[in-house]
């Protein structure tokens, strides 16, 4: 198969959303209200944060609130060039969208975290543990979930078994990413 | 409702590299936008991350509720349309109402074969010098 065909292509995965389990986005919306958009997202690989995190930045845009993601990883790690352009940058009246907070140095963490009570409007993180702010939400998977995102990217053909969606779950211990990337190779071979 | 169109001249999707893409657009809008603009771009599609790169854009403002405009973009030499099992690189032209999210893309081939490359065909080949050399000796 085509990697343009394949339906766990990372871009396919991409268009599909954070689904909320037991709570709405409107009462995602209200507790990140509550807390004065100082908060963490949670959950482990795999269970959804920057989708969330993401899904959150147009809906504050909406609501007439600036925001500013970003985002640390392997990649684009938070160095202290990055540090020091971050909070020169930073305008009052933003909120920071932070995906991968715990990657953080701990001095640096404790800087921005600091400096963002009086420098921006928000601080919005998703981090795999809790402790570094106010919970938000734990986010969490299923293999119910991951059989309605699989129906999803691909509503057509034959089906893929429960079973091996189970199996495929329980063998990632949950991280629905893994899951998708295993689907993908498994397409990608079959054809 | 609103519509965006590309016609693409003589219906063709298949483009040598240095090859000139022609084309018309068409709008028919419930309002008037700023500006309409249309890119010519190239973006993967597989396992890994997306990867996109823009060749060329167009800006039409004022372009009013209604209309039709005809555009023209010289293709560069690469990258060629290939797929893999891994990744696949698509070009495509879309044309972006703003404000708003209508959008419209067409997908078209960049090719010196006419035909998107296949990967892994030269490898299953019996002679892989064979098949790169047309059979000579």
């Amino acid at each position: 198969m085509r990697a343009r065909d394949n339906p766990f292509s990372v871009d396919r995965v991409h268009a599909i959303r954070f689904r909320p389990l037991d709570i709405t986005f409107d009462e995602i919306l209200l507790r990140l209200r509550e807390l004065n958009y100082r908060t963490a997202i949670t959950g482990p690989d795999g269970s959804g944060k920057t989708t969330l995190l993401e899904d959150l930045q147009p809906i504050l845009q909406r609501k007439g609130l600036k925001t500013r993601m970003v985002f640390v990883n392997d990649t684009s790690p938070f160095d202290a060039p990055t540090c020091r352009r971050l909070l020169s940058e930073l305008n009052r009246d933003e909120i920071l969208l932070l995906d991968g907070a715990d990657l953080i140095r701990r001095a640096f963490w404790s800087l921005l975290k600091r400096h963002t009570i009086t420098h921006a409007s928000g601080l919005v993180i998703t981090s795999h543990k809790p402790g570094l702010l106010p919970t938000l939400i734990e986010c969490a998977t299923s293999a119910t979930l991951l059989t309605e995102i699989v129906t999803a990217l691909r509503p057509e053909g034959p089906g893929i078994s429960l079973d091996l969606l189970d199996t495929l779950y329980k063998r990632h211990n949950g991280n629905l990413r893994d899951c998708l990337r295993e689907l993908y190779d498994l397409y990608a071979q079959d054809a | 409702m609103d519509k965006l169109n590309i016609v693409l001249y003589d219906d063709r999707t298949t483009f040598v590299p240095r090859e000139t893409v022609r084309g018309r657009l068409e709008w028919a809008l419930e309002t008037n936008p700023r500006y309409l603009e249309l890119s010519l771009f190239w973006y993967t599609s597989g396992k890994g991350t997306r990867d996109v790169g823009v060749v060329g854009t167009a800006k039409f403002d004022d372009p009013g509720a209604h209309g039709t405009k005809d555009f023209s973009f010289t293709l560069p030499d690469g990258p060629y349309s290939f797929s893999g099992k891994l990744i696949s690189l698509i070009w495509a032209v879309e044309l972006t109402c703003h404000p708003g999210s209508e959008t419209v893309r067409r997908e078209i081939t960049v090719s010196p074969t006419g035909r998107e490359i296949v990967l892994g065909e030269v490898a299953s080949a019996r002679n892989p010098l064979e098949s790169i050399l047309g059979g000579r000796k």
